[in-house]
Parts: C-alpha cells; sequence; structure tokens
C-alpha cells in the first residue's frame, strides 16, 4: 500500500516536474500592430493598457516623445511607437491603445495602432533576430512564429531606455 | 548579526549628534575656559562614545576617547587650563573621533586610522599628573564608577551568561546611583523625573552575540540621567510636572516613512484641488439648489484639514537651522587661526526650521560664504584699526522667517563689495565685456561674485580664491529655488541674505498659459507680473527688452523656449511675469495668467530627466498634467534665444518662402477709385497680390484682421478719416509691422511734407503724377522681389 502510494506520489511529482518543465518552454507575449507590422512583448512587462488619454507636451525632446500622462496620480511619459519607428503620424482611433510597460523602477505609455492578442509560443519557435538587426544596440529581441503569423519581438529594456 | 547592526547604528545616530553639539561647546568653552557646566558636557560627550564603543569592540575608538578624556577630566578639575595650543590638540582628537565615526558607519569598523600621534599629544597634554583625581569626590562618584566598570574586563572573553550577569550587575549599580542622586536632588528641592523603568532594558534575556545586547545599557543611560545638556533638560523637566511614568517626549522615525506620508499628503492636496474645481463647475450648473451650502461646507471643510494636515506633516520634517549653524564657531575659529585675523561670530535665529531636505542643501553654500566673508571680507586686524574700526571683526549669521520663506543673512563689517574692483577683475577674466560692464548696476556687479571663475583674491589660498565657491552657493541656491540678495558698503561691510522656500515638495505657483499649454512658475521666484501692450517691447542688440519702472528688463517669450506652436496671435496685450531669482531679474512674456494654486512636485521620471527648463510636473484639479518651469534654467535658456517674440512671429510670416510672384502682398490706400486705378495698373504686370483700402481707418483694420501678411503698404498722404501720416503713426505702433515697408505716393511736394512723411515712418515718397515702371521698380526693391518671377 505504502510502496503503491509512493509510486503515484512520485509519479505525480514526476508530472508536476514536467509540467514545470513544459511551460519553461513556453513565453507568454501579448502582440500589438503598429503600421502593417506585428509585434509583441512579454506578457509580465505589461502594467496595464489603458485607452487614449489627454497627455501633455514636454518640450525640448524628439517628435517621438508625446509628452507625459497622469496614470492615478503618476506623471508618466508617453511615447509614439509610429514616429519612433519612423512611421508617418496616424490620428488617434477606437482601437488605438497605450500600453504601459514597466521594467525596475522605468515606467512609460507607448502608443500603438491596435492590440491583437495575448499568445503563448514555444522558446523553439522564437529564432534570433536577423544578423542585420542584432546586437546590443537593436531593439529586436527575437522574431516568432505561430501558425502563419511572425511576430517581432522587443526588448522592454530598450524600449524604456532614453535614447535622446 | 542584525541585532549588532541595529544597535550600532542607534550608537551612530548618537554618537553623530553628540559630536555635532561638541563643536560649538568646545569653541565655547575656549571662550569661557573657566565654564565648568560647559567642560561637563564636553567630558560627557567623550565618555559616552568612549563606554559604547568599548562595548562594541572598536578598540582604536575607545583608545582615543580615553586619552582625551583623560585630558577634559583633568581640565574639569581645574587641574589643567584649557589655552589655545591645548584646544588645537583636543580637536584635533575630536576631528579624529568624527573620521573613525564614519570608517565605522561606512565599514562597520575602525581599523586603519592612525590615532597614536594624536594620543601621544593628548598624553602630553595631561602628562606628568596622572593620578590626582581625588578633589570634589561627590560631584564624579558617579564618572569614577563606570571608569572602573569600564576599564574592568575584556567582555569578549565571556561567555553568554556571565556577560548577563554583568550587565545585570551594572544595571543595578546605575540604579542605584541614579536614586541616591535623586534622593539628594529631591532633598534638595527640585523635581526630578522617575528613572527610566529599568525592565525596558531587563527583557532582553537571551542575547546571542556579546556585543548585541551589552551596550544597550550604558549608552541611553547617561542621557536621562543627568540633565547638563539643555535637550535633556527640557526633555526631563516637562514629563516631572505631569505623569512621572512617561519619559519618551520624542520618537525617532525612519526618514523614508516621512517622506512616504508627505507623498501621501501630496496625493490628498491633489485630490483636494480637484474637489474644489468640481465644486466650482457643480456650482456653476446648479446655481441656487439647496445642496450646494452643505457640498459647500464639506468642500472648505476638506480643503482646511488637508491644508492644515500638510503644515503639520510638514512640521515634522521641520528641522531647527542650528544643526547647521552649528559646525560655524568652529570653523570660524580655525580660519581666525589659519589667516591670523580677529573675527567674532555671531548667531541669532537658530531656532528658526526648515524642510530636513533643505537643511541638508544649505551647509555648502553657507561654508562657502563664510569663508568668503572671512578672507575677503574681514580686513587685517591691523588695516582694522587703522580706518577706526574694532580690530575684531564680527561676522553675523541670522535666520529669520519671512511669509513662506525662511531667510538666511550674513552679515560682515569687513571692506566691503568694489564694483570697479569687480568689474574690472571680470574683464580681465574675460567673464563680461566692456560693454556690459558699462551699463552695469551695482546690484548686478556684486552678482558677478557669483560668476563661475570670478575671484578677486591674487592668489588662490588654502581658504579661498579659486573662483569655484561662491558658484557653488549660486548653484545651490538655485537648485532650492532660493533668492540670494547682496547689499554692500564700501568700508561698512556687506550683507547677503539668501531667501529660501521653506519646504520643496508642495510649493505655491502660478499658473500662465502660453496658446493651449499652460505651464506653473514657482511663486517664490515671480517678482511680479504686469500686463503690457506690444509696444512696450523695444529690441536693442537684438534682444526684446522693456522699462519696467527704472530699470531695463530683459524680455523673453514662454513660446520660444518651450518651442510652442504660436498658431493664434491672442491680442495686443501680454502679461510680463518678472522672474527673479538669485541676483538677476527676466521678464516671460505669457499670453495669459491663469491663477494660483498650490502644486504638488512629482518628477517626471528616469526617462524625462534633466530635460532644459523643466523642473517636474504636477497634476492638476482637472486630472490633466501640467509642467512646472524651472527658473533657473529658463534664465539660462533666455540667453540664447535672441530677438524675441511678437516682431519674430511678423517677420518670419513675411519672410515665408516667396514661391511665385503672387506670394507678395501689396496694399494700396487712397481714397481716389482712379488712383488705386492707376497703381493697380502698374503693379498687376508684376503678379503680386493687392489689396485696396479707401482710407486710413480702413487700412489699419485689414492689417489688424491679419488676413494677409503684407510686404509693402503704398498710401496716399490727402485721405478722408485718417490721413497717410496718421496712419504711417499707428502703424508704426505695433512692433510686428515695424519693418513694414511704407511707401508715399502723393501730389504733394514741399520739402516739408517729404520731412513729415519721413517722420511718420514712410520710407519712399512717390510724387504724382509718376510712371507705372518707377512705381513697379520702387515697390519691387522695398518687397525684395525675387528677379526671377520677372
Amino acid at each position: 500500500m505504502s510502496d503503491k502510494l509512493k509510486d503515484i506520489i512520485s509519479k505525480q511529482g514526476e508530472q508536476q516536474n514536467v509540467a514545470i518543465d513544459h511551460s519553461d518552454d513556453i513565453v507568454q507575449l501579448v502582440g500589438f500592430v503598429i503600421g502593417e507590422e506585428e509585434y509583441a512583448v512579454p506578457i509580465l512587462s505589461i502594467q496595464e493598457i489603458i485607452k487614449p488619454i489627454s497627455w501633455t507636451r514636454v518640450p525640448q525632446t524628439p517628435a517621438y516623445v508625446l509628452g507625459v500622462f497622469n496614470l492615478r496620480g503618476s506623471v508618466i511619459p508617453l511615447i509614439d511607437l509610429r514616429i519612433k519607428f519612423g512611421l508617418s503620424t496616424k490620428k488617434h482611433n477606437e482601437e488605438t491603445r497605450f500600453f504601459v510597460l514597466k521594467q525596475g523602477d522605468e515606467v512609460a505609455g507607448f502608443v500603438i495602432d491596435r492590440l491583437t492578442m495575448a499568445l503563448r509560443i514555444k522558446k523553439d519557435d522564437i529564432g534570433p533576430a536577423p544578423d542585420t538587426m542584432a546586437g546590443d544596440d537593436s531593439m529586436i529581441d527575437g522574431v516568432g512564429k505561430q501558425d502563419d503569423r511572425i511576430l517581432t519581438i522587443l526588448k522592454v529594456n530598450k524600449l524604456l531606455e532614453r535614447d535622446f | 548579526m542584525d541585532e549588532f547592526q541595529e544597535i550600532l547604528q542607534d550608537f551612530l545616530v548618537e554618537s553623530f549628534e553628540l559630536v555635532e553639539k561638541l563643536d560649538e561647546d568646545l569653541v565655547e568653552l575656549e571662550n569661557n575656559p573657566e565654564d565648568l557646566e560647559l567642560l561637563n558636557g564636553i567630558f560627557r560627550v567623550a565618555h559616552t562614545v568612549k563606554g559604547a564603543s568599548s562595548f562594541l569592540n572598536f578598540d582604536v575608538l575607545t583608545h582615543l576617547t580615553h586619552h582625551m578624556e583623560d585630558v577634559l577630566n583633568k581640565a574639569r578639575h581645574g587641574e589643567l587650563v584649557i589655552t589655545p595650543d591645548i584646544m588645537d590638540v583636543i580637536l584635533e582628537s575630536i576631528d579624529l573621533m568624527k573620521t573613525l565615526l564614519n570608517i565605522i558607519r561606512d565599514t562597520s569598523s575602525d581599523a586603519g586610522v592612525d590615532v597614536s600621534a594624536c594620543v601621544a599629544r593628548l598624553d602630553k597634554v595631561s602628562s606628568g599628573k596622572e593620578d590626582i583625581q581625588t578633589p570634589m569626590e561627590e560631584e564624579i562618584v558617579e564618572e569614577t564608577a563606570i571608569e572602573e566598570e569600564e576599564e574592568e574586563p575584556d567582555y569578549d572573553s565571556m561567555d553568554a551568561d556571565e556577560i548577563e550577569a554583568e550587565i545585570e550587575r551594572l544595571l543595578q549599580e546605575r540604579q542605584e546611583e541614579d536614586k541616591a542622586k535623586r534622593a539628594a536632588k529631591i532633598a534638595a528641592g527640585e523635581s526630578v523625573p522617575e528613572a527610566p523603568p529599568a525592565p525596558s532594558e531587563e527583557p532582553e534575556p537571551t542575547p546571542e552575540s556579546a556585543p548585541a545586547s551589552t551596550p544597550a545599557p550604558v549608552t541611553p543611560t547617561p542621557t536621562p540621567a543627568k540633565q547638563e545638556t539643555p535637550k535633556a533638560d527640557a526633555k526631563a523637566a516637562a514629563p516631572a510636572k505631569k505623569a512621572p511614568a512617561v519619559v519618551e517626549q520624542t520618537i525617532r522615525v525612519d526618514v523614508k516613512r516621512l517622506d512616504h506620508l508627505m507623498n501621501l499628503i501630496g496625493e490628498l492636496v491633489l485630490a483636494k484641488n480637484r474637489l474644489i474645481k468640481i465644486n466650482d463647475d457643480v456650482e456653476e450648473r446648479y446655481e441656487g439648489e439647496e445642496f450646494l451650502e452643505e457640498l459647500n461646507q464639506v468642500v472648505s471643510i476638506v480643503s482646511l484639514v488637508t491644508t492644515d494636515l500638510q503644515i503639520a506633516v510638514m512640521k515634522t520634517r521641520m528641522l531647527p537651522i542650528g544643526k547647521v549653524f552649528n559646525k560655524f564657531p568652529r570653523m570660524i575659529r580655525d580660519l581666525t587661526r589659519e589667516l591670523d585675523k580677529k573675527i567674532e561670530l555671531e548667531i541669532s535665529g537658530e531656532d528658526t526650521e526648515l524642510d530636513k531636505s533643505i537643511v541638508e542643501e544649505i551647509g555648502d553654500p553657507l561654508v562657502h560664504i563664510i569663508r568668503n566673508s572671512c578672507d575677503h571680507g574681514i580686513e587685517m586686524p591691523n588695516v582694522r584699526e587703522a580706518s577706526g574700526k574694532d580690530e575684531t571683526g564680527i561676522i553675523g549669521l541670522k535666520a529669520y522667517n519671512e511669509g513662506n520663506h525662511i531667510v538666511i543673512q550674513i552679515d560682515d563689517d569687513g571692506k566691503g563689495l568694489d564694483v570697479d574692483m569687480l568689474k574690472n577683475k571680470s574683464l580681465e577674466k574675460g567673464i563680461i565685456t566692456e560693454k556690459e560692464a558699462d551699463s552695469m548696476s551695482d546690484k548686478e556687479a556684486f552678482g558677478l561674485i557669483f560668476k563661475p571663475g570670478f575671484s578677486t583674491a591674487a592668489s588662490v589660498t588654502n581658504v579661498s580664491g579659486r573662483g569655484v565657491g561662491m558658484d557653488v552657493v549660486k548653484t545651490n541656491i538655485e537648485k532650492l529655488n532660493g533668492i540670494i540678495d547682496i547689499e554692500s558698503e564700501i568700508g561698512k561691510g556687506t550683507s547677503l541674505k539668501l531667501k529660501i522656500p521653506l519646504t520643496l515638495a508642495i510649493i505655491q505657483a502660478l499658473l500662465v498659459g502660453v496658446q493651449e499649454e499652460h505651464y506653473a512658475i514657482p511663486l517664490a521666484s515671480v517678482l511680479e507680473t504686469v500686463r503690457i501692450s506690444k509696444d512696450e517691447i523695444y529690441t536693442v542688440e537684438n534682444r526684446s527688452v522693456m522699462r519696467l519702472r527704472e530699470e531695463v528688463l530683459s524680455l523673453v517669450h514662454i513660446g520660444d523656449i518651450f518651442e510652442v506652436e504660436r498658431i493664434l496671435d491672442v491680442s495686443e496685450h501680454a502679461y510680463v511675469v518678472v522672474l527673479g531669482l538669485g541676483a538677476s531679474k527676466l521678464g516671460l512674456i505669457v499670453d495669459s495668467l491663469v491663477g494660483q494654486e498650490e502644486i504638488v512636485i512629482k518628477s517626471l521620471g528616469d526617462y524625462l530627466a534633466g530635460i532644459e527648463g523643466i523642473a517636474g510636473a504636477t497634476i492638476r484639479g482637472d486630472g490633466g498634467v501640467t509642467l512646472i518651469v524651472d527658473v533657473a534654467a529658463l534664465m539660462h535658456m533666455a540667453k540664447g534665444v535672441k530677438a524675441t517674440a511678437m516682431i519674430e512671429s511678423s517677420t518670419e510670416n513675411a519672410s515665408h518662402e516667396k514661391t511665385k510672384p503672387s506670394d507678395y502682398t501689396v496694399m494700396i490706400v487712397d481714397d481716389s477709385k482712379t488712383d488705386r486705378m492707376i497703381m493697380r495698373k502698374s503693379l498687376e504686370a508684376l503678379g503680386v497680390t493687392l489689396v485696396e483700402a479707401s482710407d486710413g481707418q480702413e487700412a489699419l483694420s485689414i492689417l489688424k484682421q491679419g488676413e494677409h501678411s503684407f510686404d509693402a503698404m503704398l498710401i496716399d498722404i490727402e485721405m478722408p478719416r485718417m490721413d497717410g501720416y496718421t496712419l504711417a503713426g499707428e502703424i508704426k505702433k505695433y512692433n510686428r509691422y515695424k519693418n513694414l515697408p511704407l511707401i508715399a505716393v502723393t501730389s504733394r511736394t514741399g520739402k516739408s511734407d517729404r520731412m513729415r512723411g519721413v517722420e511718420s515712418g514712410m520710407i519712399e515718397y512717390i510724387t504724382k503724377p509718376y510712371s507705372a515702371d518707377y512705381l513697379s521698380s520702387v515697390v519691387q526693391r522695398n518687397i525684395n522681389f525675387k528677379s526671377e518671377f520677372l
């Protein structure tokens, strides 16, 4: 009896281990669209996603820094990824969202054109960034493939890094 | 080990506090070597530090303080007279003690400092008379008792139980002594508080490591038991009247907690502002409804309480400025010996309280100012005598409240600032140009001492002369949103006033508008606001200026600094916010004044940190974010902005790239339709856009509408309602039309008529009749018509 129990327990343990191992191979991302491309960031780096609210322009900043906005009492910078990625500006519409990303103490809001979905993707399905764009300076962490979609996974720390 | 750290922290906090007080006392002592009270106090500090450090196993520190104690003890018993030389040794040893404490704070050990030299000197001072500690038995019973105890054992080698017993024994002894002492005092008719309840120390029964528990009983006990320092006096006297059991009147609170509290209050103030705004809106909408009154009351109570709460919390963060002032007597003493001058420091208002963060920032500037006063201000004793002054120079250090500000005033009765000398020196060093020097007021010249690189000292001394110090003063004070004011009279002395806001986190601000944007300017830097019409703005050397009473104030448009797109040119009037910071002034042109509001400063975060001209942001009642202007940076940026504002906007419009002939616009003003037709015919060939007006009034209103931007005007002189001269005069009143070419077209040919034309601002004078080609060529010349369009 007790041997059986042990067996079962050890099996369960194995299963759990497997499950844990399994989840290690999966990355959870949130996908969004800017221009024509679909991008993604790790779900844990997202503090929240909100509908556009008004912001205040900050002088002496590059064009892609739209300004700052008030998120429940905190003053947070707002960055337009369209301009940052060299696309033309577009009027905010029903689908526009502010992505509030957080890493450590750094927080910033990013304007995106449209949210797609949260997705789980296997690590094996993530390829490195193209050679021409790889390296420490690149904002691209890797390229994820799922079904027939291709996602550009962005480095959150690069997005939150001030580069002016 | 954590427990040890905790005790160590307590030890350090207490020691630093004691040492700070010590400096002041020692200098005082030099002046009154007989003051037994002072000596006792100083001795006690050395003693307390020694006791605690020996328990914490800081051997070097113990060694040093032990020898200090020896010397002080002798002095206390009158066996040693404190001479300046002895004082030097004592001060040196105290410095060493501070260094040691710093090292302990950083590394938790006191290794690495050699105290033997200093100890040797201390020994020399007290040498020869080692064991004559008999007189005045009664008073020193206590100390000797402790000394014995402390010199006794090496606690490391005991095990926990032994130490426990030792503590117990020490405690007991101490309590008995205290009791005896109290009994004696009560007998003498004094009211004395109860002993600090022993149980508070006893329930630490199982210390794991020896040093963890041992210092606790010794360090705190001396303070409540004895009453020498005034602080202890105050603390002890108060509770004695009420419940004798309560001894603790103060709590040490981690600054972080206070900061957190302050942040919360900040949120509350924002919410309050918002509530007030909503209340206003509601009032407007439901005017006359009954519930409004109730709402009003609630809102006012909330806002009242919030304000009170804010003040209360602010007060918890306040420290007396005496904390900073304390180190100056010592500094002056050292400087007088170094410089061979005689200087006395008179301190007053040291109880004035300031926010902790400001107290921390203000120390450095004051050091520089006082060093400067000693070195450059106060003359050598013989010079002073020769000029009929007292040999001893006096430096006054004074703090007092003035509204929402605290003023720190540093006066000296030295030689004063010599305006010409300041100017010459600055010219020499290339800080200012000759022109600037000539147009400089005395006040501005005094301000030169704050310029980086400026120094009047002939050579760099230990004390000053590198031309850095006063620059530091200015930067630091400006960082605190403070204002510096200098007054000086040659031969009489100099007075420097630092005006600093009481707190940094929540400030009063003036909200201004430019186009659609709002900015908050710290009210502390706003001297006044004036409404001007745009033609009061003059351009001097490519900079905009205005006359403000007796002064010429340079102006800059806020839109030019913050790159605001100017879409609508609002009105003929502008508001000038006169900013004052340090010793400099600047007029900031804004479109509108929104009002005064209490704002909470929030940082823009790392991503946007260090943006020039922006000090931070605040959240307004409507939930929007408003940027706070960094006045110091703005003044700096203003120097880079050339001719401002309104002039620029008009010339900019005019100089818009002309790509085709019809981009040029010319106005024809003539009452005769025929004349207008002739002019039109003459110019039509050019292809320029033509606008017609039948008299001066009409022309002026077309200009004001601003629909067209004109490149030139052809004006007839003889017209009904408003003639050509008057029209020209009116047009020239507008700054933006100052450069608009006005061409008179008239049949008046007299010389006096031409003169009048020139006086009123016409630049060309065409007499009728004229040929079409001539008119065309004059117009082409005046509008800079591009030849390729021909």
